[in-house]
């Protein structure tokens, strides 16, 4: 079979329609197919528009304006403002909280057979058989009766289950997840976990998980990419970031290891400020932070977007 | 131009921002109202008839034409302005009167005092359109008084539901327990800690309810129930112009007709205004 | 679902217990002599006195209350001053005619109006939703007795595409066996097609009137809960799936806006039967409203009793029949809390 291409995406900026006002400046990363990505940031620095417009889905008030997405041999160029389906149906994704994901006038199974009669082509007897097939391979274990129930019904881990199984259906070469489990408790998050590693090794499809814990990000991701006011400030192998970061805004993030709830709202950051967006917060500030710092690659898999490590600054990694 | 003056220029500037179409309405409807009083002590007597005159079409001489007793439609529209406007304003604010502080007594109370209020404006609104109060017109007779409290009375429970359910999540909040807890009477909480926090809805309800409120008792009139000729009113003047339109002198009804659903549109407009910059 | 239906079923008893409670103290409670205002204020003493004794007027309140009930258990909704005739078979005989009409105009109503709802919000801001709102907004402020006018004026006086207000057909013209009453049914079951024709021909204007009435809060209803819908995450997440664009809209956004949308047509359609007395008494519509404007012209206040008490019974019964639709549509009531997982 022949492995899923990467994702690749250079350059991603995104504003808003009205004036221009940037929501996301600069997103640059690289997602492998069978690896585990996982993008992390606060609630403002612009993770999960960076994935709707990856997928086609940003809201009409914004736009992308500059970016490049290359999967494979399909490559668009986002400013053209046009659709993108050739990467969009190569990706699919599921979101945050689970109940409210699913029709809540259908039943489970009959939503997943939707989607393999649309994405599939299946006949209607076929896509009642597979359906239950997929919920059995996403660990839900009496199928039959749960595809006959209504997601009310259902717990949040069992509607993930679902979703994940849809989400397969569209034969990804990328599983964009956003905080798929925040919404769902500790045990059962392990489990989704889980379901996710299994799937990864069996397709070798490559997944974004998107999430502001830093913990679980740890838990699940092979790599990292670290986000903040709209930017992608560091990335590296999971073991690299944890052990090594460089980004100033990283370090604390480790060091204090706090779990930032989605709802405290740090000063909102401001994106009206000319310069690094960290800068009113970094304790290494210093006058060339009044320049947007471009990328700096460190080695081969680890870079950063700070002018501390810009060159000929010979302020040493600490 | 001195600085007042160019102060209040720029503060009628920046109200209007955005809002064009509330601004234009409302100063329309105002208009209205200025010229439903200014314009009839220029005017002939609605009242005249000049059977000679009857059934004039529209011209210079009478915009509206003439209706079948040779009367002026347009003074008769015009002087009626006032009775058709202020009806409906005083009906809508007096429904809001009431309705607001029935809704945040029922609210705040709880208990059985709301389970009956909630049962008796369940009733009241089991009525479908109109009929409550052409009913209550009907028995307690025709009057102006009347007609307005009837309307009223089936515009209150509209009134009653929003405030209530507006007091019913502020009784959760905090600085209710507090005003409760430095020793405020709940007269006091309730009217003066919580109904400014509740009463924007049913202000901007009320510019509805106006409307509606016009168009009612423009119904009733032209039933033959309320305000009865020979009184001016948009809605009497239909009702005696009806039977014109088959022999094909339509402005005797039409532009009288007109009125009512103008002045119903520039309530409703403001209203629809008002809610969506909310 | 059957707690909720017997929870919506006794709060419907109760409301309609408590409406014909209403009625029959607005009649006989508020200022005025129910005498004078039956006989009239041209009635003689004698006469005033004789209607006292024949309708028990001028017993204690109380009795009349257990008489009135009692009666009104048995469907007697008493006399009619003006005809001498029982009010309720003469206010039943008339109900097919006013349904029909009623029919009709909710028909007309809601095929143009839940396309346009929806077309408003899937172009939501565009020149559509504006020209969409616009008809809404005209269509809530539009006097009804008005636009009746109008009509008539353009579509019969001047261009002559439509028939006068003269009630359901012409003059003279025998209706086919009754059925059902409705005119155009009972024609197609008669085989009796140009009298179907004609039935719609004069049915056109009165039900154009009332529709275009009924179009404004349809109109509303249908944009508002498919915005909402439209903004939600199962949307979201369709077409996150890929599913086709005309699937989303119909299956996930639709389906689920129905909800809010038929709780509203109860409301909507309950609107209308207060109309009904307007546009019957323009259109000369042999109907329960040109029936019960004809008993307010005389006083005639146990037909206006009666009719009100009918209408409003009909409309507390559609609500709780919406109640039951709402419970089969929508699942989270049909089937209740989770089930254990």
């Amino acid at each position: 079979m022949t492995a899923l291409p990467n994702l690749k995406v250079e350059g991603l900026g995104i504003s808003l329609r009205s004036n221009g006002v940037e929501l996301v400046t600069e997103a640059s990363f690289e997602v492998q197919a069978g690896q585990i990505m996982g993008i992390v940031g606060e609630s403002g620095s612009g993770k999960t528009i960076l994935s709707l417009a990856l997928i086609g889905l940003l809201p009409a008030a914004l736009k992308a304006h500059k970016g490049v997405i290359t999967l494979g041999q399909h490559q668009v160029r986002l400013s053209d403002d046009v659709a993108h389906p050739d990467i969009a149906h190569s990706l699919a994704m599921i979101f945050q909280q689970p109940q409210s994901a699913l029709n809540p006038t259908m039943r489970v199974g009959r939503q997943l057979a939707r989607v393999l009669i649309a994405r599939q082509g299946a006949t209607r007897k076929d896509s009642v058989k597979e359906s239950l097939e997929l919920l059995t391979r996403v660990g839900i274990r009496e199928p039959e009766r749960t595809s006959r129930m209504y997601p009310h019904q259902l717990s949040g881990g069992m509607c993930q289950r679902v979703l994940i199984a849809m989400a397969l259906v569209c034969r990804p070469a990328v599983l964009i997840a956003d905080e798929p489990t925040t919404a769902l408790d500790v045990t059962v998050q392990a489990q989704i976990f889980d379901l996710i590693e299994e799937l990864v090794a069996e397709t070798k499809c490559g997944v974004i998980f998107i999430s502001h814990d830093i913990a679980a990000v740890s838990e699940i991701c092979d790599d990292i990419v670290v986000m903040f006011g709209g930017q992608t400030i560091e990335s590296g192998r999971k073991s690299e970031v944890l052990s090594s970061a460089l980004h100033p805004y990283t370090r604390n993030l480790l060091r204090s290891r706090e779990v930032m709830e989605e709802s405290t709202t740090s000063e909102i950051i401001n994106l009206d400020l000319p310069g690094c967006r960290y800068a009113n917060r970094c304790p290494e500030v210093h006058d060339a932070c009044s320049h947007v710092p471009d990328w700096v690659s460190v080695d081969e898999t680890q870079g950063v977007a700070c002018h501390l490590y810009s060159k000929g600054e010979n302020v040493a990694p600490r | 131009m001195s600085n007042k003056v160019k102060a209040i220029y720029s503060w009628i500037k920046e109200t209007i921002r955005g809002r064009h179409l509330l601004a234009i309405t409302s100063t329309s409807l105002t208009l209205l109202l200025l010229v439903g009083f200014l314009l009839p002590l220029f005017l002939a007597d609605p009242r005249d008839t000049n059977p000679e005159n009857s059934y004039l079409s529209p011209a210079l001489g009478n915009l509206f034409g003439t209706d079948k007793f040779g009367r002026d439609v347009f003074s008769r529209c015009i002087s009626a302005i006032r009775l058709d406007l202020l009806v409906g304003i005083s009906i809508s604010a007096l429904a809001m009167v009431i309705g607001t502080a029935i809704g945040l007594i029922s609210g705040y109370r709880g208990g059985l005092i709301d389970r009956l209020v909630m049962q008796f404006t369940d009733v009241l609104l089991a009525f479908p359109g109109f009929l409550l109060s052409l009913i209550v017109v009907a028995v307690l007779g025709n009057s102006v008084f009347f007609v307005m409290l009837a309307v009223t009375l089936s515009f209150i429970p509209y009134f009653i539901r929003l405030t209530r359910s507006g007091v019913l999540v502020q009784r959760q909040l905090s600085y209710v327990q507090a005003a409760r807890m430095s020793g405020n009477s709940s007269w006091r909480v309730a009217f003066v800690h919580i109904l400014p926090n509740v009463v924007g809805p049913s202000i901007i309800q009320a510019t509805l309810v106006a409307s509606w409120a016009i168009l009612s008792v423009a119904s009733l009139a032209f039933l033959g129930v309320g305000i009865r000729p020979p009184t001016a009113e948009w809605g009497v003047m239909v009702a005696e112009g009806a039977s014109d339109i088959i022999i094909g002198k339509w402005w005797t009804s039409i532009f009288p007709g007109a009125m009512v659903v103008l002045a119903a549109l520039g309530f409703h407009i403001i209203g629809d205004e008002l809610q969506a910059s909310q | 679902m059957m707690r909720y239906l017997l929870r919506r079923a006794v709060s419907t008893i109760l409301t309609a217990i408590g409406m014909v409670v209403v009625v029959f103290f607005i009649v006989r409670i508020l200022p005025g002599d129910p005498a004078i205002l039956r006989a009239g204020p041209y009635a003689s003493k004698e006469s005033v006195a004789e209607i006292s004794r024949q309708y028990g007027l001028s017993r204690p309140i109380t009795a009349q209350f257990v008489d009135f009930w009692s009666r009104l258990l048995r469907g007697d909704l008493g006399t009619s001053m003006r005809t001498n005739v029982s009010v309720t078979p003469e206010l039943l005989k008339r109900l097919p005619a006013s349904l029909e009409l009623s029919f009709y105009s909710l028909l007309i109503a809601v095929v143009v109006g839940i396309p346009l709802g929806v077309w408003a919000a899937v172009r939501q801001g565009g020149k559509m939703d504006r020209l969409v709102r616009l008809l809404a907004v005209l269509g809530s402020s539009t006097a009804t007795f008005w636009l009746a006018l109008v009509l008539i004026y353009l579509f019969f006086f001047r261009l002559q595409w439509f028939p006068g207000p003269l009630g359901r057909v012409p003059v003279g013209t025998t209706p086919p066996r009754n059925i059902t009453g409705f005119f155009t049914i009972d024609g197609i079951i008669a085989r009796d097609f140009s009298f179907v024709a004609e039935s719609l021909w004069y049915l056109a204007l009165p039900s154009f009137t009332l529709a275009f009435g009924l179009v404004a809060p349809i109109i509303k209803i249908v944009r508002a809960a498919m915005l909402e819908t439209l903004r939600s995450d199962y949307v979201r997440t369709a077409f996150a799936m890929g599913l086709p664009r005309r699937s989303v809209l119909f299956v996930d956004a639709f389906r689920n806006a129905l909800v809010p949308i038929t709780t509203t047509l109860g409301i909507v359609f309950g609107y209308m039967l207060g109309g009904n007395i307007i546009v019957e008494n323009i259109f000369s519509w042999p109907g329960m409203g040109r029936h019960a404007y004809l008993a307010l012209q005389n006083n005639d206040l146990d037909v206006l009793q009666g009719f009100v008490i009918i209408i409003g019974l009909m409309y507390i019964t559609l609500n709780f029949l919406i109640d039951i639709i709402y419970g089969l549509i929508d699942p989270r009531i049909k089937i209740g809390a989770k089930s254990p997982t």
